[in-house]
């Protein structure tokens, strides 16, 4: 039975009811608002419109060395240029040891969301930091180690050092090169190798001496192991350290009137020794990031897939440049030289050292890599055959080579 | 074997440049008391200005008198604090490093990757320089080798022969007893390490506008330290100090001639080090101490009315 009271209620309710309804009772087509919404959501889940992505570079060295973070520094100023959605931090000079210490600041305190480490010293702490932080992306330059949110990356040179050699070979009188290195590691190992490749290609007579500075950076013993190269008749020189001094020893004697050829390393130096620096190696880590990068913000690379993620850019993928400028691959003061000598290629015949390095380039490019410095035969120093005549040395092979080719002179220190 | 040893010494005079005119400066201010572990930071600071001046006015002679003065001032910085203020000297100085190398990488990102604008060109002295083995191993140089050179028996007459010498080393054995003869020791203190700072501001630059001619940041990768070591292997003498920084340029020099042999450059960059070890060894005793000459006040901050 309704007594007054709920009768009262029960107007009530139907005056709310009808309130209520009245909206939806608008003449607009019920579908077509429907449709927008799912619209709506399909567009946020593919372009996350308000998504943000920080990442960190963690560096060994002073972005003002000149050389290897110095390029590592381009290619970050590369990608924060090129994505608005991009916000990057760096740390300098971090000591190899401190490492974990700078990837824990850079997640917890910066809230990185991907963080690159750039000296192959970081390896073991840029591991531990990626098991630590499961959720993070992590990349290391140079490394083997991987996990599934920790992929490795490296742009190697032993191409450009090979194609650096056939020029030193032709432009050799003495007969005697130097290399000026920096530290007895595989990676300069293979590059001192690729070059002595390249020399004894064109010139099979001459050697190559190494003299070891036991540092990647300090420009006086740079020239004080020039200078004693030189003394011991070298008269082209090559090298693997940081700064531009090899070249501007080279300038030196050139302007003195003993030519001393030379060639720049890792940033272009042709600059500091411009009749003296004939080609040099030149290095495009901005591509990398932007790959890497362009990959973790599309969803491509996530915290879960990285395992196999090893990035090992050469001349193909435009990571490794030849020359000691960025505007030419060769000075154009020793076009003229290169062109002058020739050579007799078994496939090629006979043509200049200068088209052979240009024709090396096109099969160094060419997706099927048809040509590869490290092809056999190949011996070492003691004259006994290392690679077998129609075989490469292998990737692992080339990042633990710990053996000089035939034409080195000098020891690798253990 | 003959051609090789010329070539050596050839090389190690450069090579002991800058830490000659460091030692020099720091032999100085070490002699009046003040102990200054700056050096590094003055050589670096020195390097980027010397190269900065350089590069702007076209004149390396003003890039040198520039880095200088910047030395310069950055010494009284260690001399306000430990001789007005007394703080502990190798805490300043270790700062003063600190801010050196920080300040010329700050100053110097400007500067990197820039080709030397100018370059000294060596000074062949007219007459000597065509003498055979003689002529190029001595006469052949850029101009700051001589300025070096002809420093130490400048400074050597000066610190035993002349009476500012006398007061000078006074004042680093017994500064109360130089106070009570009516010596300001305050002034004194100030202007040795006033001069250390010149003296390797210019060490500085001969790095960035002479021997590498272009301005790297950490470029003196340790220079400093050497002349800290040098300082006590020369016994606090100019003339040792001469031969010491040749006689450590040389070996530097040898690292990679020697290398051919099988011998380790990492033995021959143990030397400098090894030698100043012997050298505190021997000097242990303080007989020996006052012998060969160690400041008997070296790093004691000295106050008036006390004792």
């Amino acid at each position: 039975m309704l007594t007054k009271n709920n009768l009262w209620k029960a107007v009530m309710l139907l005056i709310i009811l009808a309130t209520a309804c009245a909206p939806a009772a608008t003449p607009t087509p019920a579908p077509v608002p429907v449709k927008e919404v799912t619209r709506v959501v399909e567009v946020t889940r593919e372009v996350p419109v308000e998504r943000k992505i920080k990442a960190g570079f963690i560096y060994v060295g002073p972005i003002g060395d000149y050389g290897w973070t110095h390029a590592h520094e381009q290619g970050r100023l590369y990608v924060e240029d090129k994505f608005p959605w991009l916000e990057t931090v760096y740390a300098e000079a971090v000591p190899e040891a401190d490492v974990e210490r700078f990837l824990d600041r850079f997640i917890v305190e910066e809230k990185c969301d991907v963080v690159f480490t750039t000296s192959f010293g970081f390896m073991d702490g840029t591991v531990a930091a990626a098991q630590k932080y499961p959720d993070k992306i992590f990349f290391h330059c140079s490394g083997f180690k991987r996990t599934p949110n920790l992929g490795t990356y490296m742009a190697d040179f032993y191409q450009l050092y090979y194609l650096n050699g056939l020029m030193a070979g032709a432009l050799t009188k003495t007969g005697k090169i130097g290399y000026v290195a920096a530290h007895p590691i595989p990676e300069v190992v293979r590059h001192i190798n690729a070059f002595t490749l390249g020399v004894r290609e064109v010139n099979p007579k001459a050697t190559v001496d190494v003299r070891w500075l036991f540092a990647w950076y300090d420009p006086a013993k740079a020239r004080e192991a020039a200078e004693a190269l030189i003394a011991a008749g070298a008269d082209v020189l090559a090298f693997t350290e940081d700064s531009p001094t090899v070249l501007q020893v080279g300038q030196e004697y050139t302007q003195k009137g003993q030519p001393v050829y030379t060639f720049s390393h890792y940033s272009p130096m042709e600059k500091f020794g411009p009749d003296s620096c004939v080609s040099g190696q030149l290095v495009d880590w901005g591509i990398i990031y932007e790959d890497i990068l362009a990959k973790v913000y599309l969803g491509l690379y996530t915290n879960k897939n990285l395992e196999n993620v090893d990035y090992w850019w050469l001349i193909r993928e435009g990571a490794a440049k030849l020359g000691g400028a960025f505007e030419h691959s060769i000075n154009p003061k020793f076009e003229d030289a290169l062109k002058a000598v020739k050579v007799t290629e078994p496939l090629l015949g006979e043509l200049s050292v200068y088209d052979l390095v240009m024709k090396r380039i096109e099969q160094m490019k060419d997706p099927a890599m048809l040509f590869d410095p490290f092809t056999g035969p190949i011996k070492d120093q003691a004259g006994v055959e290392r690679v077998k005549a129609g075989q490469r040395l292998s990737l692992g092979e080339l990042t633990t080579i710990d053996w000089f080719v035939e034409g080195n002179v000098g020891t690798i220190p253990r | 074997m003959w051609d090789f040893i010329l070539l050596v010494l050839r090389a190690a005079i450069p090579a002991g440049t800058p830490l000659l005119f460091g030692t020099l400066g720091e032999v100085t201010a070490e002699r009046s008391g003040v102990l200054n572990l700056g050096v590094e930071g003055m050589m670096i600071v020195g390097a980027v200005t010397a190269f900065g001046v350089t590069q702007s006015t076209g004149n390396i002679w003003l890039g040198v008198a520039a880095a200088a003065l910047v030395g310069g001032i950055l010494a009284l910085v260690h001399a306000f604090a430990s001789i007005t203020l007394r703080v502990n000297q190798v805490v300043s100085g270790l700062a003063l490093t600190m801010l050196g190398l920080g300040l010329s990488g700050l100053v110097g990102k400007r500067y990197i990757g820039m080709p030397p604008r100018t370059r000294f060109a060596p000074l062949a002295v007219p007459g000597l320089s065509d003498l055979p083995i003689i002529g190029p191993l001595f006469f052949r140089y850029d101009p700051l080798v001589y300025l070096a050179i002809a420093l130490v028996p400048v400074l050597w007459f000066i610190l035993y022969k002349t009476r500012w010498g006398i007061t000078l080393r006074s004042v680093g054995e017994s500064p109360a007893t130089a106070d009570a003869l009516g010596v300001n020791v305050f002034r004194v203190r100030y202007l040795a390490v006033f001069f250390g700072g010149l003296m390797a501001g210019v060490g500085g630059a001969y790095l960035s506008v002479v021997y590498t001619t272009a301005w790297i940041e950490g470029m003196t990768a340790g220079a400093g330290w050497i002349v800290i070591a040098l300082t006590i292997f020369a016994m606090w003498d100019p003339v040792r100090a001469l031969l010491g920084a040749y006689l450590f340029g040389g070996v530097r020099v040898l690292q990679y001639r020697l290398q051919p042999l099988g011998i380790s450059p990492n033995l021959l960059n143990m030397l400098p080090f090894i030698f100043t070890i012997l050298v505190l060894l021997v000097s242990a005793g303080e007989a020996m101490r006052k012998r060969i000459g160690a400041p008997e006040a070296l790093m004691q901050p000295y106050m008036r009315e006390e004792r």
